[in-house]
């Protein structure tokens, strides 16, 4: 029921554009009660996640869709599980 | 042991050291102390006078600096920073930590002798770099305070330490953070991707000794990896065509094609055009007068975070007509640049 879409953007190579794209999907219930505790809180309020460090430039950030709610977060905040769901694709 | 006792004044110790109710030995300490307290006391007032002098001239301290370290770690596929240290990464045996030393390294001769900087900061900062980082990760970047390299999938990218353009662009962002400190979101984000793409291709053609003619003005050409050559895809970006098909992400060339919340790897399309069309306007080398007016005009004014395209624009031309007053040229190839894309 509670599935979650993910979509890694951004990077170096500009991932989400028209041919590169990084993708994944998985069950809220794969993940560990903890990462689960951790994907609830990032949904409830996605703009507490701690800031990234002044300057910093290049880094991934991830799209997570559940339901009708898709919430765009830095690549330091996602359970690992959820950053190797995603799948990097040329189209 | 002799007696170190700096508490008691001078004039004491020399009674002492006369008193003949004391042993010769004790007598001695005292007069070796009363000298030794005397070249302190010199010390302390060279060092005043020395700090002194540093304070009001530190500015010409900074040239004379000694070339940044360059350090480089092993992050083994892990996600965990900075990894383990190599401790001479220019000899090691591993390719990525061997090209990550040797580009790094002369990426800061590239700014020191192109642009008299010294290093990321212009005071001499260590220029760190972690390789192996992840497992196939498809990406490098700047963290806000150090470099990252992936190894890539093997198949759309190749470890990303094989591109020099590639190296040149992380460390640009180091640069851009500690003089105009832009910001990472519309037309300052797209300027921040432009800028370190600029220099980036700046640095693999001083490398090479091109011509702006001879240059292929392409980002990223040495990552691709076999899937995405197969498709066609032979570079990141191309800055002297930036919609080009063989583009793996294809750009606007027009600054009104710019959307809101575009990715500053895409909204970097026109002034990355702008800057090879005014180096290819002017000619000879990219790193000559139109490469001094975009470092001029990124390190010379302080920081502006969420400065505009259009605004970086004049001051481009403001600068170009500064530094060369009586080159037309110079003001015509900046000016054709930003026309092109509609600036």
């Amino acid at each position: 029921m509670d599935r979650l879409k993910i979509e890694r953007v951004g990077g170096v190579a500009g991932f989400g554009g028209p041919h590169l794209k990084s993708r994944g999907e998985l069950a809220l219930s794969d993940l560990s009660p903890a990462d689960q505790k951790t994907v609830e809180s990032l949904f409830a309020d996605p703009k507490k996640v701690p800031a990234s460090h002044p300057g910093q430039a290049d880094a991934f950030s991830y799209r997570i869709t559940r339901g009708s709610q898709t919430i765009e977060v830095p690549e330091h905040a996602v359970p690992s599980t959820i950053k190797s769901s995603v799948k990097d694709v040329l189209e | 042991m002799p007696c170190s006792c700096f508490i008691i004044p001078n004039d004491v110790l020399t009674k002492l050291s006369q008193d003949k109710k004391l042993s010769a030995s004790v007598r001695k300490r005292m007069v070796d102390t009363v000298q030794i307290s005397h070249e302190l006391r010199e010390l302390r007032n060279q060092a005043a006078r020395f700090t002194s002098v540093a304070a009001t001239r530190a500015d010409g301290l900074v040239t004379l600096a000694a070339a940044p370290s360059v350090t480089v770690y092993d992050c083994k596929h892990t996600q965990t920073l900075p990894g383990t240290p190599i401790p001479k990464p220019k000899t090691s045996s591993d390719g990525s930590v061997k090209r990550s030393f040797n580009q790094t390294s002369k990426v800061a001769k590239f700014y020191e002798q192109v642009f008299n900087r010294n290093s990321i900061d212009d005071h001499g900062m260590t220029m760190m770099s972690s390789v192996h980082f992840g497992q196939s990760y498809n990406n490098a970047m700047w963290n806000g305070s150090q470099m990252l390299y992936g190894d890539g999938d093997g198949s759309i990218f190749v470890d990303f330490t094989r591109g020099n353009d590639v190296i040149g662009h992380e460390l640009t962002h180091g640069v851009t953070q500690h003089s105009l400190q832009l910001a990472y979101s519309g037309d300052a984000g797209g300027l921040n991707e432009s800028i370190s793409d600029c220099f980036g291709s700046m640095f693999r053609q001083w490398e090479a000794n091109q011509n702006v003619k001879k240059a292929d003005w392409l980002i990223g050409r040495d990552i691709m990896g076999p899937g995405s050559k197969k498709k066609g895809f032979t570079c990141l970006r191309d800055m002297a065509d930036p919609a080009a098909k063989h583009c793996l992400a294809p750009q606007p060339t027009k600054y009104s094609q710019i959307t809101p919340g575009m990715d500053p790897h895409y909204s970097s399309g026109p002034p990355n055009l702008a800057f090879c069309t005014a180096c290819v306007t002017l000619g000879g080398n990219s790193w000559g007068p139109i490469g001094q007016v975009w470092y001029r005009s990124l390190t010379g004014f302080g920081p502006t975070p969420n400065m505009t395209m259009k605004a970086f624009a004049a001051r481009t031309r403001q600068v170009a007509h500064t530094m060369y007053p009586s080159t037309a040229a110079v003001s015509a190839a900046v000016n054709a640049g930003w026309t092109k894309v509609g600036l």
